[in-house]
């Protein structure tokens, strides 16, 4: 039987696969499992905001890292990290401020340390994007701009629903559920320009399989610091 | 006889019947072994759906009256799901002569008839239903005591739509492995007993205004009754066209989903479903709306993305290719799913050909355990089949999320 050859193709759907397994498996996760549940209460809000901001302050730094590793045949991808990695690298003050409406002090967003699964997400992200050419980068950067994308809105949505909490306090979320759509057809464009062949998408797509569960991870190791 | 070169290579066993040697492409969700295996065909097929078909201005007579409000809320649902016709094994009183055994030996006496083999040489019966006359025993002791069919080995699989494919995995199975050589698989459903009105007044499902819930209500104007099964042996049928099975996978989600289509409980404040034998007694269970079928709509839309990466996997595997596909056969329960799925597939790249597509939901309804099998009986009397043609089966179940998909090729008995 033949197979799709396609490496463009193949990207998608296996980056396509990887993301329903994940987002599908995130209902197992107690802390997700209290927020569609409706069973979520502000501790949870704010350990969630506290956890999620040691992982987001490094992004700008790791996409930056990655920008930097593409060499002269990868101008074009190169272009879109510097640009991303600029879009992206103030996100965790959003973070701040929602923990502090929602009722903590940045003291506390600030000096908490990484739980282990964002010490493990992030090492991942430094590592892989050290390599030359980490094209691999496409794979994580498609994990947490889907999230953005496809759940921010609906998180932002039950929270609200559950919490009485000002808008003030969902921003981070809600800002990611609107934009993330922009980021997404971006980044549609550098697959077709990095799936050149059936190693390039393999890598792509084990590198979203890997932030997949690294992410899930480090939603389980809430606090686990 | 037809085979597949690319994977496979084809021999004569000693018995003289053809068999294959497995490899080390792929050879189903099990580990890959060397083995001699037969191959499994469908000689035959057929269907028992009992009376004439009901159209839709007939249907409430059948079903029986709820509330203005919920008939109301069934012409919405046929709008959404599209189907015309289907048929009832009970009268507008609510009486019936049928039972899931009975339909379901009715179809088996259809397809011993028209066999090239005698009763004598079925083996193994397997059968595929929702919910059985009995809550013990099973359904294929049922079918049996009614077939007429002497001592044989049997399978009772119950789940839902997927129920199908278990029963015809099961089948597939036993006479690869050489178990027997003759098997049936074998779908009934008899639903409409439970969507009449004395099924819901007087229970707390009801409101004051005799008004049900959505998840009560939908699976009223969606289900309907009938029966269907497939002859399974080790050789393509002598005359006619028969169906190889190539491959069947299927995978279950329950570690994901919570029961989206349940019947036999009921559901607490915070969602918890409570089992009937958890009340105090059957006659509390009844009132508290335990036995109703129940859909929780909205679960069903969050499942469509599983579904559909389980085709991306075959289609990975290497054993989809979706432009090599002449017939998709997918079951699915509404007009509105379908269109839903076409958009999701569209968009991931994954999309068989919609001239490819082969329904009978509008005409026949959805027949649950027996949909399947349904599809394949008139796909087979269509006369649209040529041998060669590759067929893509396709059973979301959403119970509590299973996805099954099977391969099959069109083989022509003179050639084998």
């Amino acid at each position: 039987m033949m197979t799709n050859d396609d490496p463009v193709a193949a990207t998608h759907r296996g980056l396509a696969r990887v993301w329903i397994d994940f987002e599908s498996a995130l209902v197992q996760v107690p802390v997700i499992a209290r927020l569609v549940g409706g069973r979520l209460r502000i501790d949870d809000y704010r350990s969630l905001l506290r956890n999620l901001r040691q992982q987001v302050v490094e992004g700008g730094r790791w996409i930056s890292r990655a920008a930097a590793s593409f060499g002269p045949d990868h101008e074009d991808l190169r272009a879109m990290f510097v640009v991303h990695a600029a879009a992206e690298h103030r996100d965790y003050r959003l973070l701040e401020r929602n923990y502090v409406v929602a009722g903590g002090t940045l003291e506390d967003i600030r000096s908490a340390h990484k739980n282990v699964g964002s010490e493990a997400l992030s090492a991942f992200m430094y590592h892989s994007a050290a390599h030359p050419n980490p094209i691999g980068m496409l794979g994580a950067m498609f994990i947490i701009e889907s999230l953005g994308n496809r759940l921010a809105g609906p998180w932002a949505d039950r929270v609200a629903e559950q919490l009485d909490l000002p808008p003030d306090a969902l921003t981070f979320l809600r800002y990611h559920a609107e934009n993330d759509a922009g980021h997404m057809a971006e980044f549609d464009r550098a697959v077709a320009l990095a799936a050149t062949d059936a190693t390039a998408s393999a890598t792509i797509v084990r590198h979203a399989r890997v932030v997949a569960r690294l992410y899930r991870l480090q939603l389980e190791e809430l606090d686990n610091v | 006889m037809p085979h597949d070169p690319a994977s496979r290579t084809t021999r004569e066993s000693a018995t003289g019947t053809p068999c294959d040697v497995i490899g080390t492409g792929t050879s189903g969700d099990g580990p890959r072994v060397t083995a001699m295996l037969r191959s499994a065909f469908i000689t035959r097929t057929a269907q028992s759906l009992p009376g004439p078909p009901i159209d839709n201005d007939r249907m409430g007579a059948f079903i029986g009256s709820v509330s203005p409000a919920s008939d109301r809320y069934g012409r919405l649902v046929l709008r959404q799901n599209r189907i015309r016709t289907r048929h009832y094994a009970i009268r507008p009183d609510g009486t019936s002569d049928w039972t899931v055994a009975g339909l379901g030996a009715d179809a088996l006496r259809l397809l011993l008839a028209g066999a090239e083999v005698d009763r004598r040489a079925i083996g193994f019966l397997a059968t595929a239903t929702t919910q059985n006359d009995l809550l013990v025993p099973g359904l294929a002791s049922g079918v049996h005591a009614a077939s007429g069919l002497p001592p044989v080995e049997i399978a009772s699989l119950q789940s839902v739509c997927a129920s199908a494919m278990m029963a015809l995995k099961a089948a597939m199975l036993q006479v690869r492995a050489g178990e027997h050589r003759a098997a049936i698989a074998l779908g009934a459903e008899f639903a409409s007993r439970y969507f009449r009105p004395e099924q819901y007044i007087g229970t707390g499902t009801m409101d004051a205004q005799g008004a049900l819930p959505a998840d009560a209500e939908f699976l009223r104007w969606t289900l309907s009754d009938g029966a269907a099964a497939l002859l399974v042996e080790d050789r393509p049928a002598r005359t006619g066209l028969s169906f190889r099975i190539d491959w069947i996978s299927l995978r279950s989600f329950a570690d994901r989903f919570d029961p989206c289509m349940t019947g036999g409980g009921t559901r607490g404040q915070d969602g918890t479903l409570r089992p009937w034998s958890h009340h105090a007694g059957a006659v509390a269970a009844a009132r508290a709306g335990a036995f109703q079928l129940r859909q929780d709509v909205d679960a069903l839309h969050r499942m469509l993305p599983v579904w559909l990466g389980e085709l991306m996997r075959l289609i990975d595997e290497g054993r989809v290719d979706p432009a090599g596909v002449d017939w998709f056969l997918c079951h699915f329960s509404a007009h509105s799913l379908r269109a839903e799925m076409v958009r999701m597939a569209e968009r991931a790249g994954c999309m068989i050909p919609e001239d490819r597509w082969f329904t009978n939901l509008y005409e026949k309804g959805n027949v649950g355990a027996a949909a399947l099998f349904l599809l394949l009986d008139d796909l087979l009397r269509s006369d649209r089949l040529r041998p060669g043609q590759r067929i893509v089966c396709a059973v979301p179940e959403s119970g509590q999320c299973i996805m099954a998909y099977a391969g099959l090729t069109v083989v022509d008995g003179d050639a084998g």
